[in-house]
C-alpha cells in the first residue's frame, strides 16, 4: 500500500461507518442535514465513529508498545493476560460498587491490567526462554488463569452468562454520554509518539538502553501504564478486542520496519481502518442485527494471527 | 582511565567477584580472558553500570562511577553486549542513528549526522547502509551494532564476547577495528575475549580472571606466557612468537591435563 | 520419601477419599444416595484415567512437557461441535441424536482432528514445537469466541445445557454412558498395552527411535488416535479439563522419579482420579456448590503451572 494509500483507505472507511446502520442514511441524506439524519448523527454514529477510530488506535499502539517491551512480535494484551485482568477488574468493580459508574470501573480494571502485566513482564525477564515462541504462549495460560480466576467469581455470583455479554466487545453500546472514557486514549497515543524513540531502544534490550543513557525501569513502567490505560478504557466502553494490537503492528513492521517514530502514523490508522473495517462487516453480516466486534475481531485477527505464525515458522 | 577498586559482587550466598583490584588503561584496548564462570562478563557489565556492586568503587578519571547521571554516563561509556534475538527491522543507518540518542534523543542535527555517517564509513558499512539489520549475516549485524556504539562517540567502549557466533573473517574484522579504534581514535576498549589467540594479538593489555579474582594483569608480553596460561585455564600451552603474531597453541595438549 | 513406603500411602490415601466420598454424610443409604455416587465415582475414575493416560502418552509423542491434548486445541473442537449443536437445534439437540450419537459423532471428529495434529506436530521438517502449540492455544481463542458468542445468542435454558457441556462436572452421568465409557477406556488399554516398550523409545526422540528400528510414524499415528479417542471420552464424560493434562503429567514424572511408561502412567491416572474427587469434595463439603469441579480444577492448575515455570528457569 503507498503512503497515500492508507490514509485514503481510512477515510473511505469512516464515512462508509458513518451511513451504514439501522437507520440507513445515504450520503445525501447526511448532506441535506435533516432533523432526524442529525439525531442520527451526533447521538449514535459520530459517537460509535470517534469510539471505533480511537480504540483502533489505542490498540494498535499498545500492541506496538507491548512487543518492543516484552522483545518478542506476538504480544499484545490479549496475549499477556492484560485483557483478562481488565476484565476481572471490572468484574470485581460491578459486584463490590454496582452503582460506581465508569469510573469507578476504569479504575479499577486499569490496576488490575498494569499489575497482571507487570507480574508478565516480570515473569518473562525471569525466565531464560531459548524459545522465544513460548513468551505470547505464557501470555496466554496467564491469561486463562486470570479467566478462570474471573470465572470462579463470577459462578459463585451467578454472573456467569451476564459477563460474557458485558465483557464481549460491542460497539452497539456506544452512544451519546456512554462512551466519552474511550477519549483517554488520545492522551495515550500522544505520550506513545513524544517517546517513540526511546520504546524503539527500548526494543533493543534493556543493556543497549542502559547504555544509551534510557531509564530502562521507568520506560518499562511508562510503557506498561500507557497500555494499561488503553485496555481499560477500551473494555469499559466497549468490551475485550483481541488481536489488533498484534495483526497491525506486525503487518507494519514487515513493510516498514521497527523504527517507530516513523511507523507510529501507520500503525494507528492501520489498527483504526482494521476495527471500522470489521465492525462494518459485522454490521452488515446479519443485517439489520450485529454481530459484536469482539467476535468478528476475534474470528478474523485470530485468522490472521495463524497466518502470521506459520508465516515466521517457515 | 578505569580504576577498580575492592570491587565485590555476591549474588545471596554466590560470590561472583571477590575483591577484584584492576586498573584499564586509556586509549588502549584491554581483553578481559580467562575460563568460563570466572566473572569476567560481570565484571564488565559493573563496570557498564548494568549492575550493582556488592561492595567496593570503580573510579573512571578519578571520579566515582556511581556518582554520574545516567544520561551523563552514556556520553562516557558505550556497551555492546550479545547480539540480542529480537532482531528490529532497522536499517543499519537508522540502527547507527541510534547511538545518538544520549546527544540529541532523537532528533538529529547536522553534528549528529556527522557522527553517524563517520561511524558508517570507519567500518566500510556505506554499501550496507539502507539495509536491514535482521535480514543480514551475523557477522555484518555485529558490525553494524558495533558502529552504532562507535557513532555515540564515548571515550569507552566495552565489548561483552564481541567474537561470539562470528565466522573468522568477520573476526577478525571486529578485531582490526577494535584496534584502529584505539590507535586512530584514541577511545579506551575493553572486551571480553574467549579466544586466547585473538587476545593475545590484538590486544595492549590482559586482565586474567579466575574464580573470580583477578589472576594476572599487565601488559601482553607479562600475561601471555605458557606458565601464567597454563595456571589460568588449567591446559597445557606452548606459545609460538612468529613475524606476523603469536600463537598460543593448546589444541594438542602434552601429557594429562 | 522413600519410593515403595511412598507410592504405598499413596494409593491408599487415594482408597480412603474415595471411600469419605462415598460414605461420608450419606447416612449409609444404599438404594440411592450410595449408587448415585458411586456413579459419579466411576466417572471420576474412568475420566481420571482417560485424562492421565491421553495426557502423558501426547507429551512422550510430542517431545514436551508442555503440550496436552486440551492444549493442543482437541476440546476447543468438541465445544464447537457442541455449540454448533444447541445453537442450530436448541434444545431438541439432546433428543435428536440422542446420547450415544452425539458421543460418536464426538469421537470421530476428535479422530479428524488428530490426523491435523499429527500432520502438523510430525511433519518431516524438525519444526519447533512452540508453534504448534501456539497455534492450538490461537484456536482455542477462536473457537472460544465462537462458542461465547453462542452463548449469547441462547436462552438461558439453552446456556443450562451449554453448561452441562462446557464445564467438567460429574453431575450428569448416568450408568448408560458410564458402561459405554468404561468399555471404550479399556478397549483403549487394552490396544494400547503391546506399545508400552515402545513408548520409552519413542520418548526418546524421532531420531534416536528410528536409529534404534522402530516405525516412528505408524506408531505415533496408532497412539494418537488412541488419544483422540480418548479425548473425546473424557471430555464427553465429564466436560474439558483444560490445564489438569499439564499438572497431571508432570506430576506424575516427578513423583515416579523416572520416565519409564510402566511406572508413570498408572501414578497419572491414579492422580488424576485424586484431583477429581479432591475437587468434587471441595465442591460439596466446603465451597456448598458455590463453584464447580471444572473452575476449581482450572484455577489450581493453571495457577500451580504459572508457578512451575517461574521456577524452572530454562523452559525448552
Amino acid at each position: 500500500m503507498s503512503r497515500a494509500g492508507l490514509p485514503l483507505l481510512f477515510a473511505a472507511l469512516c464515512v462508509v461507518s458513518l451511513t451504514v446502520g439501522v437507520n440507513r442514511l445515504s450520503l445525501a441524506q447526511l448532506a441535506s442535514f435533516s432533523d432526524a439524519a442529525w439525531l442520527t448523527l451526533t447521538a449514535s454514529r459520530l459517537p460509535r465513529l470517534a469510539a471505533l477510530v480511537l480504540t483502533g488506535v489505542g490498540l494498535a499502539v499498545c500492541g506496538v508498545i507491548l512487543q518492543h517491551v516484552v522483545r518478542n512480535r506476538f504480544v499484545e494484551p490479549a496475549t499477556t493476560g492484560g485483557l483478562e485482568a481488565a476484565k476481572l477488574g471490572i468484574l470485581i468493580s460491578l459486584s463490590v460498587s454496582p452503582a460506581g459508574g465508569a469510573a469507578v470501573r476504569m479504575a479499577l480494571a486499569l490496576a488490575f491490567c498494569l499489575v497482571a502485566s507487570l507480574v508478565y513482564v516480570a515473569i518473562i525477564a525471569r525466565l531464560r526462554l531459548r524459545n522465544t515462541i513460548l513468551v505470547p504462549v505464557i501470555g496466554l495460560m496467564y491469561g486463562s488463569v486470570l479467566g478462570a480466576l474471573a470465572e470462579f467469581y463470577a459462578y459463585g455470583r451467578n454472573m456467569l452468562q451476564s459477563m460474557q455479554g458485558w465483557l464481549l466487545g460491542d460497539f452497539s453500546k456506544i452512544v451519546q454520554g456512554n462512551y466519552e472514557i474511550v477519549w483517554l486514549i488520545l492522551p495515550v497515543v500522544g505520550a506513545a509518539y513524544l517517546f517513540a524513540h526511546r520504546f524503539t531502544v527500548l526494543g533493543m534490550g534493556s543493556d543497549m538502553a542502559t547504555s544509551l543513557g534510557i531509564s530502562y525501569r521507568a520506560m518499562v513502567t511508562l510503557g506498561l501504564l500507557l497500555v494499561s490505560t488503553t485496555v481499560a478504557a477500551t473494555v469499559v466502553a466497549v468490551g475485550a478486542i483481541p488481536f489488533v494490537g498484534l495483526v497491525v503492528p506486525n503487518v507494519v513492521a514487515l513493510r516498514q520496519g521497527d523504527n517507530l517514530a516513523r511507523t507510529l502514523p501507520s500503525v494507528a490508522l492501520g489498527g483504526a481502518s482494521l476495527v471500522l473495517a470489521c465492525d462494518i462487516l459485522g454490521r452488515l453480516l446479519i443485517y439489520p442485527f450485529e454481530v459484536p466486534i469482539g467476535l468478528t475481531m476475534g474470528g478474523i485477527g485470530g485468522l490472521l494471527f495463524l497466518l502470521l505464525i506459520v508465516r515466521s515458522g517457515r | 582511565m578505569i580504576a577498580v577498586t575492592a570491587l565485590q559482587k555476591r549474588y545471596g550466598s554466590r560470590t561472583v567477584l571477590s575483591d577484584v583490584h584492576a586498573e584499564f588503561p586509556k586509549g588502549r584496548l584491554t581483553s578481559l580472558i580467562g575460563p568460563n564462570g570466572a566473572g569476567k562478563s560481570t565484571l564488565l557489565m559493573l563496570i557498564a553500570r548494568l549492575l550493582e556492586p556488592t561492595r567496593g568503587t570503580i573510579l573512571m578519571d578519578g571520579a566515582d562511577i556511581a556518582r554520574i547521571p545516567v544520561g551523563d554516563y552514556a556520553r562516557c561509556v558505550a556497551t555492546l553486549r550479545q547480539r540480542p534475538d529480537f532482531n528490529l527491522r532497522l536499517t543499519v543507518e537508522e540502527l547507527v542513528s541510534f547511538g545518538r540518542f544520549p546527544y540529541s534523543r532523537g532528533r538529529l542535527t547536522a553534528a549528529d549526522r556527522r557522527a553517524v555517517d563517520g561511524a558508517i564509513a570507519f567500518l566500510s558499512l556505506e554499501p550496507l547502509r539502507g539495509a536491514l539489520i535482521d535480514e543480514l549475516s551475523g557477522g555484518q549485524r555485529q558490525m553494524a551494532f558495533l558502529a552504532m556504539t562507535i557513532a555515540q562517540e564515548t571515550g569507552c567502549l566495552l565489548l561483552d564476547e564481541p567474537l561470539n557466533n562470528l565466522d573468522m573473517k568477520h573476526a577478525v574484522q571486529i578485531m582490526q577495528a577494535l584496534r584502529m579504534l584505539c590507535d586512530t581514535l584514541d577511545r579506551t576498549v575493553i572486551a571480553v575475549i574467549h579466544d586466547i589467540n585473538f587476545a593475545a594479538n590484538y590486544s595492549d593489555h590482559i586482565v586474567a580472571m579466575k574464580d573470580g579474582a583477578v589472576h594476572s594483569a599487565g601488559p601482553v608480553p607479562a600475561v601471555v606466557t605458557e606458565e601464567g596460561l597454563r595456571d589460568l585455564y588449567d591446559l597445557d600451552f606452548e606459545i609460538l612468537q612468529r613475524q606476523r603474531g603469536c600463537l598460543c597453541n593448546y589444541f594438542t595438549p602434552q601429557g594429562e591435563t | 520419601m522413600s519410593g515403595r513406603a511412598g507410592l504405598l500411602a499413596f494409593w491408599t490415601g487415594l482408597a480412603a477419599m474415595a471411600a469419605a466420598f462415598l460414605l461420608f454424610d450419606s447416612g449409609l443409604d444404599f438404594n440411592y444416595i450410595i449408587p448415585r455416587r458411586l456413579a459419579k465415582l466411576a466417572a471420576m475414575v474412568i475420566g481420571g484415567i482417560a485424562v492421565g493416560l491421553s495426557s502423558i502418552v501426547f507429551q512422550t509423542l510430542a517431545g514436551n512437557r508442555v503440550l496436552t491434548p486440551a492444549v493442543m486445541g482437541y476440546e476447543a473442537v468438541y465445544l464447537l461441535l457442541q455449540s454448533l449443536l444447541v445453537l442450530m437445534l436448541g434444545t431438541s439437540s439432546l433428543v435428536l441424536l440422542g446420547d450415544y450419537g452425539n458421543f460418536l459423532v464426538s469421537i470421530l471428529l476428535m479422530l479428524a482432528y488428530s490426523l491435523a495434529v499429527h500432520r502438523w506436530l510430525f511433519s518431516d521438517r524438525q519444526a519447533d514445537i512452540g508453534y504448534p502449540l501456539l497455534i492450538g492455544l490461537v484456536l482455542t481463542l477462536i473457537i472460544g469466541t465462537f462458542t461465547q458468542f453462542v452463548q449469547l445468542r441462547i436462552s438461558p435454558g439453552e446456556f443450562a445445557i451449554f453448561q452441562g457441556f462446557a464445564l467438567v462436572s460429574f453431575d450428569r452421568v448416568e450408568w448408560g454412558r458410564i458402561l459405554w465409557s468404561g468399555g471404550l477406556v479399556a478397549a483403549v488399554c487394552v490396544a494400547g498395552r503391546p506399545s508400552l516398550p515402545v513408548l520409552d523409545v519413542l520418548a526418546l526422540g524421532r531420531d534416536q527411535a528410528v536409529s534404534l528400528g522402530v516405525d516412528h510414524h505408524r506408531h505415533v499415528r496408532f497412539l494418537l488416535a488412541l488419544v483422540a479417542v480418548l479425548v473425546a471420552v473424557s471430555t464427553s464424560l465429564i466436560g474439558p479439563t483444560a490445564f489438569m493434562g499439564i499438572f497431571v503429567a508432570n506430576l506424575a514424572y516427578a513423583c515416579a522419579r523416572s520416565g519409564r511408561h510402566r511406572l508413570t502412567l498408572p501414578l497419572g491416572c491414579a492422580i488424576a482420579v485424586g484431583m477429581f474427587l479432591a475437587a468434587q469434595l471441595a465442591v460439596e463439603h466446603v465451597f456448598n456448590y458455590r463453584t464447580t469441579v471444572g473452575i476449581l480444577i482450572n484455577l489450581v492448575c493453571g495457577a500451580w503451572f504459572l508457578a512451575l515455570t517461574l521456577r524452572f528457569r530454562d523452559i525448552a
